[in-house]
């Protein structure tokens, strides 16, 4: 708990924590925005209701949430690398897996709390512009949380990334590098480009149903186990050197 | 002898470099130990495998009877340390930056303004740490390591930056640490006229090994034995001491270079033993 607070302490002024509520905030109003200037074309569409309310604002919900998923990423272990801060963390009676878990968990909440801003907008359309009857709170809730979590791949891969260059346009490279990769190949059929931890959160925004695929939940969170473990062994068996 | 840092072998190799080599030096409790060594002599290493910032490939060391990774967390409790730059978060102000430290060592609120007080920052405890000059980065970066006073301290060239009254505060504050709350000082320069105005036990190192390990004394008698007259005139520098020091550092240079003279340029011989003569000349003339 203590290292958690350290770490809090540590993200004031670096705008690691207004840049994920933005991503949530801008996410609703876009969502509010569509639904407001396109909602008949939205709901003419050959699809379920639920369907068009989930699929077809998502896109650009998602490509918010990568943009600040992959910047502040990179900011949260840019304010370490910079002043050799992280230096002075090694010299410190501070277990260091403990830091690199405490700024996954801070991201994770960050990233939970914008979905769940993204998504009380599309519960309030859903409640206000879909035809009668056709809201449903289940498939909404299934929704977010098929959202979130296959997100968490990128997440916690653009993590283990930052925290291992110092210099933070690597990072934020990669993360431009992943971003455009997984849009060219996030229609593919084949399986193992699922392993590209960017094409899997962007399943759900090429998929036409708001039904959550098992494999892609299953594959989602093998990735982010995968690459929060290699982290957590990098951050306790390499040095600072 | 209570020893509180002893060292046995200890060496860094990187690929076809030894930074360290099989350096075997002995701190007393509560005794401020002087690290010396031209740049590049290998200190800021020796003083990095102590703190597990960089681990050793040969030897061993015990610090307060503890060892090296298994004893991480109680090593570092007991640790105050600075290694070559004051390291801190730009986006803090300084109080914040040593709050940071201070939760982490599990201190009292009141430990930040004793250490903003101990290294003279009081003034500008609330300023952003990236717009610090670099005396007052410096001084943050030995307020980081005296908070809570911690019983040893690791302090490698703590003067680097610091304007003459600068350097005379901060020496008189190190020299007074061991009789203020019983503290261990280990502290590197590649200045002895620095090192003997504070030091109580002394250890040279060149190219990474260890040349010299004794007092201050000691020290004197060797240059004395050696033919380095002291000069102990009142308020002056021990002249034969500064000479002694030159001395090996010059013996030891030509030692090393002897085997490889015959793979060196013409264009390459300005070398440290060089260096050395110059320095001794420029001294000479002021």
């Amino acid at each position: 708990m203590n290292t958690l607070i350290i770490e809090l302490r540590k993200e004031k002024r670096t705008g690691v924590i207004p840049l994920l509520l933005l991503a949530g905030i801008l996410g609703a109003a876009y969502a509010f925005v569509l639904f407001f200037v396109r909602k008949d074309t939205l709901l003419n569409l050959p699809l379920a209701p639920m369907d068009v309310l989930l699929t077809q604002v998502y896109g650009m919900i998602m490509i918010l949430n990568m943009f600040g998923i992959v910047v502040a990423a990179c900011m949260v272990y840019n304010m370490e690398f910079k002043g050799t801060a992280i230096k002075k963390m090694y010299m410190l009676p501070i277990s260091v897996p403990k830091m690199y878990l405490c700024k996954f968990l801070i991201l994770t909440v960050l990233l939970f709390i914008a979905i769940v801003l993204q998504n009380m907008a599309l519960l309030k359309i859903g409640i206000s512009d879909l035809p009668k009857g056709t809201f449903k709170m289940d498939t909404l809730l299934k929704f977010t949380a098929y959202s979130f979590i296959t997100s968490m791949p990128a997440l916690s891969f653009m993590v283990l990334v930052s925290s291992r260059f110092e210099n933070m346009w690597m990072p934020l490279g990669i993360g431009v590098a992943g971003f455009l990769s997984g849009m060219a190949l996030a229609n593919s059929s084949v399986r193992l480009l699922l392993l590209h931890p960017f094409v899997v959160m962007l399943k759900p925004a090429v998929a036409m149903s708001a039904q959550p695929d098992n494999g892609i939940v299953t594959i989602s969170m093998a990735e982010t186990l995968l690459f929060s473990g290699m982290g957590l062994w990098m951050a306790k068996h390499l040095r600072y050197e | 002898m209570d020893y509180i840092i002893t060292t046995e072998q200890l060496t860094k190799k990187y690929k076809n470099f030894i930074s360290v080599n099989k350096v075997s030096m002995h701190i007393r409790k509560g005794s401020i130990y002087g690290f010396l060594g031209p740049n590049g002599a290998g200190k800021s290493t020796t003083m990095k495998m102590l703190l597990g910032l960089t681990s050793p490939t040969g030897g061993s060391f015990m610090v307060d009877g503890g060892h090296f990774p298994n004893d991480r967390i109680s090593i570092l409790k007991k640790v105050g340390s600075f290694i070559e730059s004051p390291s801190f978060y730009t986006n803090l102000t300084g109080r914040e930056n040593l709050d940071i430290i201070r939760r982490i060592l599990g201190l009292p609120v009141n430990a930040v303004d004793d250490a903003l007080e101990l290294a003279g920052l009081t003034e500008f405890g609330n300023r952003l740490a990236k717009k610090y000059s670099l005396g007052m980065k410096q001084r943050l970066g030995l307020a980081g390591a005296l908070l809570g006073r911690p019983p040893i301290l690791i302090l490698d060239e703590p003067t680097n930056g610091l304007d003459p009254s600068g350097i005379y505060e901060i020496r008189n504050l190190i020299k007074s640490l061991p009789s203020l709350y019983d503290c261990t000082v280990l502290i590197s320069s590649h200045m002895l006229s620095e090192i003997e105005l504070m030091a109580d036990d002394i250890g040279i190192l060149n190219h990474g090994r260890l040349l010299f390990e004794g007092s201050l004394d000691e020290l004197r008698q060797s240059a004395v034995q050696e033919g380095f007259a002291a000069d102990n005139k009142p308020g002056g520098k021990d002249t034969g001491l500064e000479d002694m020091f030159l001395s090996m550092i010059d013996k030891d240079n030509k030692a090393i270079k002897a085997p490889q003279s015959d793979k060196v340029s013409q264009r390459d011989k300005v070398s440290q033993s060089d260096k050395v003569s110059l320095y001794r000349k420029q001294r000479a003339r002021l």
